[in-house]
Order: C-alpha cells, then structure tokens, then sequence
C-alpha cells in the first residue's frame, strides 16, 4: 500500500532477482525479461490465506496457493491451488518465490518439496519446527537450488519491485528518484527478529533512507541463511549502498559472522552496521560442555561477546534507533532517498483509509436493482438465447459452451433423466420442494467432483439438472412419459413433458417452457434456497443433500409465487367469461376480496427489482410463440391495476409472468413451481462448488458481506 | 527442556548403553538406609545445572554413615542457583579410565558435531583448550538417524589410543553409536556423557550424563515422557517470580528485571513495557535504559521482558497490561504494537478493554504510551477514535501514536518526559 503509488523498478534491476542470480541463474534471466515475479503460497490454514491476501494488496503477484488434497480450489477466491509444489512449478514454471505457513509438525515436507521443485527464494515462515527437521531443511537447502529463508522468519519485502513474501508489515519505502517512481537504490536491512526488522526500516525512512530489501533471516537456533550467508551475496548488488544488521543476544551467529568479516574481508567491500540488541537483558544460563568445546576459550552469546567481535572486524555496532540514524547517515553522508514529506502524506493516506468491511466474493451472479448479470453476460440476453444445459454451463464454469460441448451435455441431460427415479413416495397434498427433496436424498449416489478438472463438475452440474427433470416428472405423475421410446427429442422438450405440456407440443411452446426454467436458474447467493445449499457446502455435504436442502427450501413461501399467480390468472379468466366483464374489471374483484382477507398478492413486487430484468423478455417470447392470452395480458395489466386496488404500487416479478404464461400454456399451475425449482438446481449447483472451492470449511457464512467479484464483460 | 541425571541415565539405559546401578532417588538423608545400596556409592545432588562436581555436589561414600552424611551437607545446597531438593544414589564404578563424549549441533553449520576425548572429567574444557589434540570433532553432515559403523569405529580407535593400556573399541564404539541414536530419538540438542568410564574390569559405563531436549520436538516425544513417568513438559527455570508464573499461566514470555521484593527508588521512573515480538522485546528494554541515560540522567528503569507478539487474542493483550498495571513498582506502560502477523486491531481493543475494566473496578490506571502502525492499522484506528469520544476520561492517560509519524525511541521519549513532568505537578 505504501508504495502502491510509486511505479515499481523493472525485476531485472532489483534485489530480488539479484538473489534468484545466485543460486538459479538461468531462472533470473527469464524473470528480468518477462519483467514477472510470480510467488505461491504454501499452507493455506487462517494465516497463509489471510497473508495471500495482504501480499496481494502489497502488489505482488500471488500465482497460487499450495496445500495437498486441495488442488482446484481458489483462495481469496482468485487464486487457484494446486496439491503440490512440483505441480505449481509444471504449470508455472518461472515462480520465483514461495512463503511456507504450514504448522511446524508438517513444515518439513514443505520445505523439502519446494526445495525439490527448484523453486529459487524459499521463505519458511513457520516457527517452532523440531531441530532435527530444520537439519533436513537445511542439508536439502545445500545440496539444491534455493535460497532458503527461516524457519521462523516475518518473510522479505523488496519496496522497489513492490515484491512480498511473508507477513512483514507495509510500511517500508524504496527510494524515489523520479516523482511517483521507485529506484532500486538503497539500504539493505536484515535481522533475526521481525520486529526489531521493522523498527530499524522505520528509524531509517524517518532520515530518508531507502530499503531495497527488508529481509528476516528467521529467529529459530538454526535457520537456512545466516548473516555471512547472505550479507555478501546482498553486497554483490550494485544498487545496495549499506547494509545494516540486527542481532540479538543468544546463538553464535553474530559472532562467527563477525570471524568471517575479518577472515574473508574481500567478501565485505561495503559498509556495514550493527545493531545489536540484548544489552540490558538478564544473563541466561546455559548446561553442558558441549558448546564450549566446538568453540573452545571463546565467550558467546551475550552482548559483549557480540558487540566486541563485530568491533573488532571493523563493523560499527549501535544499540538504539537513535544511534542507528546518525551512524546510518555518518555513512551515507547527505544522501537522501526520498522526500520525507511526501513519504509521512503516502503513510498517513494508507492509515487513513477506512477499513473495508469484510466481504466475500462469489463469482456467479451480480444481483442489482433491475439488473441480473450471469459470469458477465446479462439474463435478459441468456433467456432468449439459450438453452438450460447452456445456461448451467455458464454458471459452473463461468463461460458458454461450444455446440459440440452443448449437443454432448443436453444429450446427457438426457440419459440422466431417463435413469429411473428412487422409488420414493409422492404423497398428496405435499408441497412440490418436499417431494423433491426427498427424490434427491433418495437418488442413487453421485460422485462429488470437486477435485476434478472444471469439465467433470460441468458434467456433474448437467447430470443433477436431468436428475432434477426426472423427479419433477415423477412428482407430477408424469414420469412415463421420459423413458426412452425411441423418439428424438430435446432435453427442452424433455422439460415441457415432465412438466405435462401436451402431445404434440410444438418447438415454440417447449422454447416458451424452457425459457421460464432459464430465466429461474439463479439469483445470487442470498435466497433461502442458495443459502441452504451453501451451509451445506461448508460442511462438505454430498451434492445431493446441498441440492435436497436448497430445493427443500423452495417452498411456498420462497419461489412458490408462481403457481399462486397462475391459479390466480386462471381464476380472473373465469370470472370475466362467467361473468362476461373485462379480464381487468376480474382482477381488481378478485385483488380487493384477496385484499380482505389479508392476504399477500402472489406475483407481485420483488426486495431488489422494482422492474424484473426478465419480465419484458418472457412476454415477447410468449408473444412470439403465439400463446400469449388473457393471462398473459392481464398479468400486463397488473402495475396499474394494483395501485387503483390498494393504493400503493407493486411490480409484476418473475413469478407473476411465469404464472400468467403458465396459465396461459394450459399447464396445471404447479408447473410454474416445478420450473422454477428445475432451473434454479442449475445456481445451486454452481454455488455449491463455488462455496467448496474457494473458501474454507465450516466458515461462518454471513450472507449479507457477500459482494458480485466476478466478470463485468462478455466471457465469450 | 533439561533432564535431571537420572532421566538421562534412564533415556540411555534404554538405548542399551551401560549405567551404574540406580539404588534411588531421595529427598531426605536417612531415606538412604533402606535403599539397599551396594556401597560404595555416589551421592548426587539432582540440579538441572552443570559444575556440580566442583560445587561439592557430587561425593563418594563408603557406608550408609558416609552416604547419609554426604547427603545432609548437600541437601538444601544451593548450586548455580538451583536448591538442592533430590539425590541420587547410585552404585560407584571401579574407574580405570575416564573419557568425554557427546553429541551436539555445530552452531556454525547446523550439522551435528562428535565429540570425544580420552581425558574425560571436570575440567574438558581446559583439556579442548589446552590440548586441542586430545578432542576428537567429527561433524556429520547427513543428519541421518544412525551412525555409520565406521566413524564409531574411528572414535573408539581415537579414545582407546588415548588411554593407558588401551580399552575395549568394540565397547567403545557400540556406545558412540548408542549415544547418537538416542540423541536423534528423543529429538536431543545436546547429549553428553562426561565420563564415559573404563571400569577396571573392562566394561564401558556412563558414569554421568546430560541431555538436553530440544524444545520444539517435545510434541513428537510422548514416548520419551512416558519413560520419565512426565505428564507435560518441565519448564526450565529455578524459581519464577509470582508475575513470570502469572504469565506463564496467561501464556506470554515475560521475566522480571527486577527482583520482586527490590525497593524502589522515588527519584526514579519504572516503565513496564508491553513491546511486541521477542526481538524488540529485548531492544526495547535497551531503548529505556538508554533513552533514560541519555535524557534523563539514567533515572529510567525498564522493569520487565515481554514477548507479546505472534498474534496474541484480545482477552491476552488485556492481560499483558493488567499485571504491569497492578505491579506497584510501575509508573509508566510504554508500548509497540508493530503489526506483521500481530493485528493492530486486536491490540488496541484489549488494551483498552483493560483500561475500561480497571477503571470500573476502580483499579490503579497506569498512564500507557505507545504507537501502533502495520497489520489492520486501519480498523484500530477507527476503534480507537470511537473509544476516546465513548470514554474520554478512561483513556485520557493513553497516548497512541498511529502510524509511523514518528520512530519509537521519540515515542518512549515523550512519553517518559510526560511521566516526570505529571510527578512534579
């Protein structure tokens, strides 16, 4: 964030890629030229995903996220996860860096494999991992080609490329040499502890003095780079001026790194600075010879020890930020990096942002007043357009099928639906969702595709609708009618059998009929319906069950309005025949006896449309297709009829003009339901691998924070 | 995490080296009678510190009178800081030569490292000073889980050449390769045996022992506490204060720098910190002292370490900040909160909660100043806005500095310049 308004250093000239250089030169080449730096994540518990997400906003790039069995999933609803790192790695081959988060009981594996995979900068942000699994770490590390960081490191931020592994805060600051434009000129700074890390970076930046590169070395008794490691690799770099230090009391390394300096002073050509930390600590105790005898008569561990050793090769050592500043700017002379001004306004303007509300993504469906937009592509425009096993595919898989892809699905559609149904009972009187319902939890099993590539859970999501068809032919008595006979017919028409639609129906009506299930498939995530598939989701439930939820949900009160207008339309028909009155004159008798009695009016006003994005489009269909009658015109009529009824407007929705035309088809009127539940099986099957693949299990679902990330543009 | 002796002989007894015979373990002298003992014996004090030998920790005792009187001078001794509450006796071998050995990590290339000696006892380090070439050090680079028959074999030949009418190699180099497969098994820093005795009868005994358990593996090592009869892991310390125990059991790092009972000095000024992550909270203790020798005549007294960082939750943080607050000694909480894993958010709430709490309570309310900046800095502070217009008289001794707007040091500055500037008033 805070360099988020600088323009970052090309790859090739910072620090980062100076490192890969050393130890995967062939692989630094290629990333200075595609000017790409691509990093994973491994471990994908609370922390990595939440810290995938925080690199993110830093500005780099998070290529994947890593975590076995998890393959096909998204975090951070974007970012796709693979089982491996040698999997990552074949599917993309230039990653640069990968921060390991995983718990210090299975950190090993990680490293081992990501050191095997090649993978350059390998930064192990776990702590605590047993002494003997780190020895594994650090002899893979040696033997291989990766510049190993930690165990127990915050990670390494690299300001000018605007590159971060790890959890270190966002608040250091590359040099600017041009308005708005990061240099890679700077100091470099690395330490044992994150947070003296960040105070050192921050004393610095308050002299303007820039960091090419903030790295922590790791805290653990034994890490895979140490200060004489990395301080003359990092020395090498032309664009580095001064690198600074921190180490504290405990362990050797200051000391030997201290015996390195004077040993190999040709290894050290720029200045360097110490801050050593530990001076007014409590002396600690220690047991054993052991440590004595590696490094015989020599003192270490305590501050003297360290302070005296690294005078004595000629570093400067200071132990305040006080005396840091003023050392840092003896060296640097007037040099200044950035203007401080500007550099306390770009850290003001990032802590006085609002906080973002927590949100979460789905990629399905916008849901807006008047608007409903499927992965990119309006449904006004789908409606017409295109068929159910289409539309299914545009939800799972977020784009539209060829026609070789949709004559294979819609003839598996079909096989689908003429398998036959459990034999569960239909009892009368039952609401439609219940008898559903308990066809789903009933059917023979499914396999759950989640692990599979996308097809498979397009193949899955096409299979639960011709399931669907079957059991919504089944609960209408019209299950006979879908076997097999011989005859060719379309999954639309398959649809308008199992729904009762007559003999010798004609392709006009079946395109009506199949159009209404279209236009029901999805309204985001927030009705009942979609809810309870999702809950069920993040607990992993089989499909079926999500689906037996979901659809059980669709009772009368949710999605049910359908079928009350139809047998309301119905009813203003005969009443203006029996009575020889104006289909309107009907309508208004029957709202204000409705009215009396307290009741709600069915197919009337919606919580987001106040116009129904697919009102006007499944009236000209019924228009065009010849069938339009009084229903039809009077559920036209209904937005003025209403306000001289009850003095207050209401909008016609969805399920009003799927009534009106219902009535009009002459379908029984649970036909309208039955068409609503058939093509809402499609949304809630795309919420329901969403939901598995990108988020966590047995998250707290608030509905309400859910917000439309998906595509804006036609995905064809 | 130490093992006393006892456990360590047990811990290599089981791996099939030889150790003398374990009569007991006693808390009072004239338990020794009944032990059964086959004297001589050696009586030992049981402190997890090393130098017991020459601390007079360690004797020989002819008869159950000798032993009995050995224990009574030691019991109640205080060695390296450690009270002497448990003795073990056990059978005193027939010593005909005496040798070092013992595994550790090279902490210059985190390989593990042998070492062996024939002039084993007291004084090694003065032999691995003195007379370099009488250690043998062999780092082992595959950190594989046994030793190569061939480098036990080299260090047997090593020891043997070095003792006086030699010594059994066979022996010799099964107890190498006994001694770094247990060290390797029970997840061990150090594993050391110092001496590793030639019995006059040619047998090769661990006449003492130390292992050191590494920390970060005792999750792993259930069956190693099952031997020791352990339910949960010692911690390692001599005495804690009743503040470090209080943490210990909230579940943060903290030390006393100051002994509990220490008087305080009216001229001077106690500042608690609560400091962030390990690290800075040792700088910080530096950043104190030093900002107080440079400003303010070194009348500024940091009184505590405390790691407070690795995220800890809110109802923690609240803690951390109670027992400063309620630590009479202190005058003034000074605070960081730099937040990378840490969440500034989580922090300002529970620093808060405390202050609301207290003064409910009508606890004493320690002025707190601070900064915060990094991880979730946004949401904190918009809590903390809200928190100061709700409660404006609870917070008005609570100075939070949000974001870098200035370092640290010029916060604990001002901060300690307002501490004394509110005592003169």
């Amino acid at each position: 964030m805070s360099a988020g308004t600088l323009s970052p250093i090309p790859a090739g000239s910072g620090l980062l890629v100076h490192l890969i250089r050393s130890v995967r030169p062939d692989l630094a080449e290629i990333i200075a030229g595609t000017n790409e730096i691509e990093t994973a994540v491994i471990g994908l518990g609370g922390q990595g995903t939440r810290h995938a997400g925080l690199m993110q906003k830093f500005g780099t790039k998070v290529t994947a996220g890593i975590a076995p069995g998890r393959a096909g999933e998204r975090i951070k609803e974007t970012i796709p996860v693979f089982d491996s790192v040698a999997d990552c790695v074949a599917a993309h081959p230039n990653l640069a860096a990968v921060s390991i988060w995983r718990h210090f009981s299975s950190a090993r594996e990680a490293a081992l494999e990501a050191i095997a995979a090649r993978v350059p900068l390998v930064v192990l942000i776990s702590e605590g991992i047993p002494l003997r699994d780190v020895r594994d770490i650090i002899a893979a590390a040696r033997e291989g080609s990766s510049l190993l960081l930690g165990g127990n490191t915050p990670g390494a931020i690299f300001p000018p490329e605007r590159i971060k592994v790890g959890m270190l805060p966002d608040v250091f600051h590359p040099a600017e040499p041009e308005p708005n434009q990061a240099g890679p000129r700077g100091v470099t700074i690395l330490s044992r502890s994150g947070a003296i890390l960040y105070h050192m970076s921050d004393a610095l930046a308050s002299a303007g003095i820039a960091q090419n590169g903030v790295i922590g070395v790791g805290g653990d008794g034994a890490i895979g780079s140490t200060f004489r490691d990395l301080v003359p690799l990092v020395m090498r770099h032309d664009e580095t001026d001064l690198v600074v230090v921190a180490g504290e009391i405990g362990g050797s390394q200051e000391e030997l790194f201290a015996a390195d300096i004077k040993a190999r002073p040709e290894l050290y050509p720029k200045p360097l600075l110490a801050l050593i930390s530990g001076k007014h600590a409590p002396a600690g105790k220690t047991m054993g010879h052991a440590g004595a005898i590696v490094a015989p008569g020599q003192e270490y561990g305590t501050f003297r020890s360290k302070r005296d050793a690294l005078t004595d090769a000629g570093v400067t050592v200071v132990n305040s930020q006080y005396d840091l500043i003023t050392a840092a700017k003896e060296i640097l002379g007037t040099k200044t990096y950035f203007d401080c001004g500007k550099y306390y306004e770009r850290m003001k303007a990032n802590w006085e942002t609002l906080p973002e509300p927590p949100s979460w993504g789905t990629q399905i469906t916008l849901v807006e007043p008047n608007n409903l937009v499927i992965a990119g592509i309006p449904l006004k425009e789908i409606i017409p357009e295109r068929s159910l096993v289409q539309a299914a595919h545009l939800l799972v898989g977020l784009s539209l099928p060829d026609d070789a892809t949709t004559a294979h699905l819609e003839a598996l559609a079909i096989t689908a639906a003429q398998e036959p149904a459990p034999a569960a009972p239909v009892r009368a009187g039952e609401q439609l969702s219940a008898t559903l319902a308990r066809f789903f939890l009933m059917d023979e099993e499914w396999t759950p595709a989640t692990d599979e590539p996308e097809e498979a859970r397009i193949l899955t999501a096409v299979h639960s609708l011709g399931r669907a068809a079957r059991f919504v032919a089944e609960a209408l008595g019209n299950g006979h009618r879908l076997d097999d006979d011989g005859e060719d017919y379309s999954f639309g028409e398959l649809i308008a059998r199992a729904v009762g639609d007559r003999e010798g129906t004609t392709p006009e009506r079946v395109r009506l009929i199949e159009a209404m299930a279209v236009a029901s498939v999805d309204h985001g995530v927030t009705p009942p319906s979609a809810q309870a598939t999702v809950l069920a989701a993040t607990v992993r439930a089989p499909l079926p069950m999500a689906l037996a939820s979901g659809v059980g949900a669709i009772t009368d009160v949710h999605g049910g309005a359908g079928m009350e207008a139809a047998k309301y339309f119905l009813a203003c028909r005969d009443l203006a025949k029996e009575r020889g009155i104006k289909a309107e004159q009907a309508a208004s008798i029957l709202l204000e006896q409705a009215s009396k009695r307290g009741g709600r009016t069915a197919g009337l006003g919606h919580r987001v449309h106040t116009k129904d994005p697919r009102r006007d489009i499944l009236w000209a269909l019924a228009e065009s297709a010849g069938i339009s009658g009084d229903c039809v015109a009077i559920s036209k009529l209904m937005e003025r009829i209403f306000p001289e009824v009850r003095g207050f407007s209401l909008p016609i929705n969805v399920d009003g003009v799927i009534g009106a035309v219902v009535a009009d088809l002459g379908l029984d009127p649970v036909a309208a339901k039955a068409l609503f539940i058939l093509g809402r099986v499609a949304g809630l099957t795309a919420h329901y691998f969403e939901e598995i693949l990108t988020q966590p299990p047995m998250r707290r679902v608030n509905f309400a924070q859910a917000r439309y990330r998906g595509l804006f543009r036609d995905p064809v | 995490m130490r093992l006393y002796e006892h456990e360590a002989k047990l811990v290599f007894s089981e791996q099939g080296l030889k150790v003398p015979e374990n009569y007991g373990v006693v808390r009072n002298a004239d338990e020794i009678g009944g032990l059964g003992a086959e004297f001589p014996v050696m009586v030992k004090a049981m402190v997890l510190s090393g130098g017991r030998g020459k601390a007079g920790g360690v004797k020989k005792a002819a008869d159950v009178a000798e032993a009995t009187a050995a224990a009574e001078s030691i019991l109640g001794s205080v060695i390296a800081g450690y009270p002497v509450r448990t003795l073990l006796i056990e059978h005193a071998v027939e010593e005909r030569a005496a040798c070092y050995l013992g595994v550790t990590i090279n902490p210059a290339t985190y390989n593990l490292i042998l070492l062996a000696s024939p002039m084993g006892g007291v004084d090694i380090e003065g032999v691995a000073r003195e007379k370099p070439e009488m250690i043998y050090r062999r780092e082992i680079p595959g950190n594989d889980l046994e030793l190569p028959g061939e480098i036990a074999a080299e260090v047997a030949g090593f020891l043997a050449a070095g003792i006086e009418g030699g010594a059994p190699e066979d022996k010799l180099a099964d107890a190498v390769g006994k001694l770094y497969a247990a060290f390797q098994g029970i997840d061990a820093k150090v594993a050391e045996v110092n001496p590793l005795i030639i019995t006059t009868d040619d047998q090769v005994v661990a006449a003492d022992a130390k292992v050191v358990i590494d920390d970060n593996a005792l999750y792993r090592q259930r069956k190693l506490f099952r031997l020791l009869g352990l339910t949960e892991a010692r911690h390692d310390s001599s005495e804690l204060t009743p503040d470090e125990k209080r943490a210990r059991d909230a579940g943060f790092p903290f030390v006393d720098l100051l002994p509990p009972d220490a008087p305080s000095d009216p001229d001077r000024l106690y500042v608690g910190l609560v400091p962030g992550g390990a690290g800075y909270g040792i700088f910080s203790i530096d950043e104190v002292a030093n900002i107080g020798e440079r400003f303010f005549d070194g009348k500024v007294v940091p009184v505590n370490f405390m790691d407070s960082g690795g995220g800890p939750r809110l109802n923690t943080v609240a803690e951390m900040f109670h027992l400063l607050m309620d630590k009479e000694v202190v005058d003034l909480i000074v605070t960081s909160r730099f937040g990378g894993i840490s969440s500034c958010d989580v922090f300002i709430r529970g620093l808060i909660k405390c202050l609301r709490d207290r003064h409910a309570e009508g606890k004493r309310v320690l002025p707190v100043h601070g900064r915060m900046v990094g991880t979730d800095l946004p949401g904190a502070k918009a809590f903390l806005e809200a928190a100061k217009a709700e409660t404006p008289e609870v917070l008005k001794d609570m100075v939070i500095t949000v974001g870098n707007q200035k370092i640290m040091a010029e916060v604990i500055r001002e901060g300690v310049a307002a501490a004394f500037a509110g005592r003169q008033s």
